[in-house]
């Protein structure tokens, strides 16, 4: 899976090693902004209140 | 060759799962915080510029022709609470509505409860753990403890009455205008605090209850309870 992206991943080990880097950052990124907020809700830290539920 | 490619991409699933997992946890434990420190620095600040631009006379509580106030607006912060037993500078907006969203920025005002100083309940929920811990230390209230909020207008001092109180999260008669289980034997100026029990869990819920002690405009300084914190020792 990797060694497939870093394969097809232009220029040589420098460029390819950069782009890496910005692609791992922009999969963070995406985790903390979209996902991760998602996905907090469903665990039960939320669960704060009393109600009919 | 192709048990090899299955093992090595089996591997790399499991390493980037466990990636996935230590980035989540860094979110639950930290990232919640910081995002809850900046929600309610943006939510005191806006309260205290509302405040210092409403103009005094209006704050004035006598006027016996005074209209009925506004409703609070669902997911406006409206007012502050300090609770000098949680930490001298613990300090948190109070918002209408118990929302996920609106609890991500401060404590949460059970909408249909009474409204800060009136008689009935002034209900509120906070996170026990994650978005800032606001009642991390929950079960460390006392009675007699002060629990103190500000609309801007006037100071609350509301004084526990009891330990906090464990029950199960269907039991909402714990925040009914005379709450049940709370020893209040008939109508009054109540305050309820609820958050979750165990700390990360979700299977119970602790419950503060108290009391309206004592009320002082604005104008008049800081409450005693704050301004000396462990003079509320009961």
């Amino acid at each position: 899976m990797y060694g497939w992206i870093w394969r097809h991943l232009p220029g040589n080990a420098w460029v390819k090693a950069l782009i890496s880097v910005v692609l791992v950052l922009a999969v963070v990124y995406v985790l903390f902004q979209y996902v991760f907020p998602w996905a907090e809700p469903l665990l039960p830290f939320n669960d704060v209140t009393v109600d009919g539920q | 060759m192709t048990v090899r490619l299955f093992v090595r991409t089996l591997s790399e699933l499991c390493i980037t799962v466990g990636a996935l997992i230590v980035l989540f946890v860094v979110y639950v434990l930290y990232w919640t915080g910081v995002q809850a420190g900046s929600a309610t620095a943006g939510q005191l600040d806006g309260l205290q510029r509302a405040w210092a631009q409403r103009p005094v006379e209006a704050a004035a509580p006598a006027e016996p022709a005074a209209p009925a106030p506004a409703p609070y607006a669902d997911g406006k912060g409206f007012a502050v609470m300090y609770v000098p037993r949680l930490g001298q500078d613990w300090e948190w907006p109070v918002l209408e509505g118990t929302r996920t969203d609106t609890l991500k920025k401060g404590l949460g005002h059970y909408a249909g409860t009474a409204r800060l100083g009136e008689t009935g309940n002034f209900a509120v929920a906070g996170h026990r753990r994650t978005y800032g811990d606001p009642f991390k230390d929950f079960p460390r209230l006392r009675p007699g403890d002060a629990v103190v909020l500000t609309d801007g207008t006037t100071w609350f001092t509301y004084r526990v009455d009891r330990a906090p109180y464990r029950t199960v999260p269907t039991d909402t008669a714990v925040i009914d205008p005379v709450p049940r289980r709370s020893g209040f034997d008939g109508p009054g100026r109540y305050l309820t605090l609820t958050t979750c029990d165990p700390e990360w869990g979700s299977s119970h819920r602790l419950i503060v209850w108290a009391h309206l002690d004592a009320t002082q405009p604005v104008t008049a300084g800081r409450p005693r309870a704050l301004r000396r914190p462990q003079a509320s020792d009961g």
